[in-house]
């Protein structure tokens, strides 16, 4: 696809990207309420779909929300996700997972007044116990709204590449 | 070969850690049990016109399962009869033919040889394409559920589910359709050994306020209580737990089908609706069960969870990892809306990223890895809760446990397994039918159970 739209400028291009660097640094910091309080509009669509392998030439359309997909929330689902990590009995979090995020390739288009489309990918990195390492790469498509509180997200769509997630869960915010 | 007697000791309700673990059991386990058992392939609504395909595994081997123009199904293996190479790549699609990619030969919908890229310069005459057909399996049908099966002597597809039959017929066949599976399956690996999550779908019911103990509270409804039990309950008169002749079985929980479901105002509805339709076609035995939840095992490796809704298969990647594979269940003749409702809160709770499948993974790796030190796996696994409270019932087929907190689905689960090791062929499987259930000593406990209950006096 040929991107015909113009990208932000310097100085907002700059904003998205230490924007998402303070995200980060909530999520490996386990600040999860302070994550979902700062970054999380409530109109979020939080949604992570499933897309089988297919020929090329299979003109099935792409996933809709309608389909089954690994999230696909709305704001009240992804604060219920937030409390059980919070409820202090979640086993398999205690002692807890070290995760770290490397963000790339952003990419940040103004699709109305005060809101961008973003495009990213992430590598996540996950230490679990004593030694058990996952890696994830997924492309994240985000819609942000630039607010008097900062930016928000209102939409994210995670495109994880991996067609057999390579984990024992995805539970963990991207 | 003759060694799982070693492995499994249903008098004293325990399981060798070896079962977990070692290479030459696990070995065993893909002659005896997944050579020849009925194995989950699909489902009617997953190829529903003439061309459809989906690619699956029964086991470690790769299979294609294809709706023929005449409306039936095929199932053969996915490797070319030539030099072996995968044929089929897609998870799914619709094909008049399955091409090898590495020296092009053309097989049909049926699986057979249909092409050979300048057979006439190349073999000259010489290629009895007739004898190259893709190596096809047995497959049949209950309800809409498709399995596959490799051995010629092992009974229909209806004997081998057998008496769970009765059981499933109350959703499978339903009010008015039964159920169908939605897909894409959501895929994972999971470093455990298969039985691991197939004995606890099918039937732990002692984990669930523990290990879900967050969720629970997060969710609240009827389980609520079961969080951290902290609940003071008695545990007898909540569910039920079956097992039966070929190892299949659940635990019920009475009035709790939608529990898990946060947003269920659709599926509630239905089932209200088609309840009375049920109790007319079954019974109020079978309308006890369509309400309730069921945490099932179809031995050897598929597990369901009614109510919730998700559907699993376990296929085995060796004896520590497994790649799981998750389905939705949903009423067929449930309107669209209720349908996706009914989905997403299945993958919510149950799939890859689920607020209750997530607590899961964790203690079935831990409940594998832990058996690599070799002092640990001399050690003996204990299941042996709800022991000589179980036995036959009167309207229940199989083995009826009185509580869904208790084990006797998986002694029944693992006294097939062993039945399953220790026989030469099917035959010797079938000589043991009017026999299987001689363990459970304690044949009077449900008549005197019940007309205990009788006696007493009336509120």
């Amino acid at each position: 696809m040929t991107e015909t739209r113009k990208p932000v400028g310097m100085e907002l291009h700059h904003a998205i990207v230490s924007h998402y660097s303070a995200e980060v640094r909530m999520l490996q910091n386990q600040q999860y309420r302070e994550w979902f309080d700062t970054v999380i509009a409530e109109d979020i669509h939080y949604w992570m779909p499933v897309y089988e392998q297919r020929y090329a030439r299979d003109r099935r359309p792409d996933p809709t929300p309608g389909d089954a997909a690994i999230y696909n929330d709305d704001y009240a689902e992804l604060q219920q996700r937030v409390d059980r990590l919070l409820t202090g009995q979640v086993w398999m979090e205690d002692p807890p997972s070290r995760i770290r995020y490397f963000v790339t390739n952003v990419e940040a288009f103004e699709i109305a007044p005060f809101e961008f489309e973003v495009f990213s990918n992430v590598l996540v990195h996950r230490n679990r116990r004593q030694n058990e390492v996952y890696v994830h790469t997924l492309g994240r498509e985000d819609k942000l709204r630039k607010t008097d509180s900062g930016f928000k997200v209102f939409s994210r769509k995670l495109n994880i590449d991996a067609r057999v997630v390579q984990d024992k869960n995805l539970y963990f915010f991207v | 070969m003759n060694g799982s007697s070693a492995l499994v000791d249903n008098i004293g309700a325990s399981q060798s850690r070896r079962v977990f673990w070692d290479q030459d059991v696990y070995q065993l386990e893909l002659e005896r049990i997944f050579s020849r058992c009925w194995l989950m392939i699909g489902h009617d609504s997953l190829v529903p016109k003439p061309g459809d395909f989906i690619t699956t595994y029964m086991a470690e081997d790769r299979v294609i399962l294809s709706r023929q123009p005449d409306g039936s199904l095929k199932a053969f293996i996915n490797s070319c009869t030539h030099r072996g190479n995968q044929i089929c790549h897609a998870d799914s699609g619709s094909a008049k033919a399955f091409v090898c990619n590495y020296h092009g030969w053309v097989f049909g919908q049926d699986g057979s040889l249909v092409d050979v890229p300048m057979e006439e310069r190349c073999y000259h005459s010489d290629l009895d394409k007739s004898k190259l057909g893709l190596a096809p399996i047995r497959v049949e049908t209950y309800k809409g559920f498709i399995f596959g099966c490799h051995d010629p002597e092992a009974p229909s597809l209806e004997d081998y589910l057998g008496d769970f039959c009765w059981y499933l017929d109350t959703i499978w066949d339903g009010p008015d359709g039964g159920l169908e599976l939605l897909g894409p399956p959501l895929k994972s690996t999971l470093a455990c050994n298969w039985k691991v999550p197939a004995e606890n779908f099918v039937g732990d019911g002692y984990h669930v306020g523990w290990t879900h103990a967050a969720a629970l509270q997060m969710i609240g409804g009827e389980l609520a209580g079961l969080s951290g039990n902290r609940a003071d309950m008695p545990f007898d008169d909540l569910g039920l737990q079956f097992t039966m002749r070929h190892g299949h079985g659940f635990g019920l929980i009475d009035n709790a089908a939608t529990a898990i479901h946060v947003k269920r105002d659709g599926y509630v509805k239905y089932l209200e609706e088609t309840r009375g339709g049920i109790r007319e076609k079954f019974g109020p035995e079978r309308e006890r069960l369509y309400v309730g939840h069921w945490n099932t095992s179809i031995f050897p490796n598929c597990s369901f969870l009614y109510g919730t809704n998700t559907f699993k298969i376990w296929h085995p990647r060796g004896p520590h990892e497994i790649e799981v594979w998750t389905y939705t269940m949903v009423p067929k003749n449930a309107d669209t809306e209720t349908k996706r409702s009914i989905q997403r809160e299945a993958i919510r709770s149950f799939g890859t990223a689920g607020t209750l499948e997530s607590d899961d993974g964790e203690n079935m790796s831990s409940a594998t890895y832990n058996n690599n030190g070799i002092i640990t796996r001399k050690g003996w696994m204990n299941s042996s809760m709800g022991k000589d409270r179980e036995g036959p019932h009167p309207v229940y087929p199989g083995i009826v446990g009185v509580s869904f907190i208790g084990e006797t689905s998986y002694r029944g689960f693992y006294r097939f397994w062993q039945e399953m090791l220790d026989a030469p062929d099917w035959a010797a499987i079938r000589a043991n039918d009017d026999t299987w259930d001689a363990m459970w000593t304690n044949r009077n406990f449900w008549p005197d159970r019940l007309s205990a209950k009788q006696a007493e006096p009336q509120d």
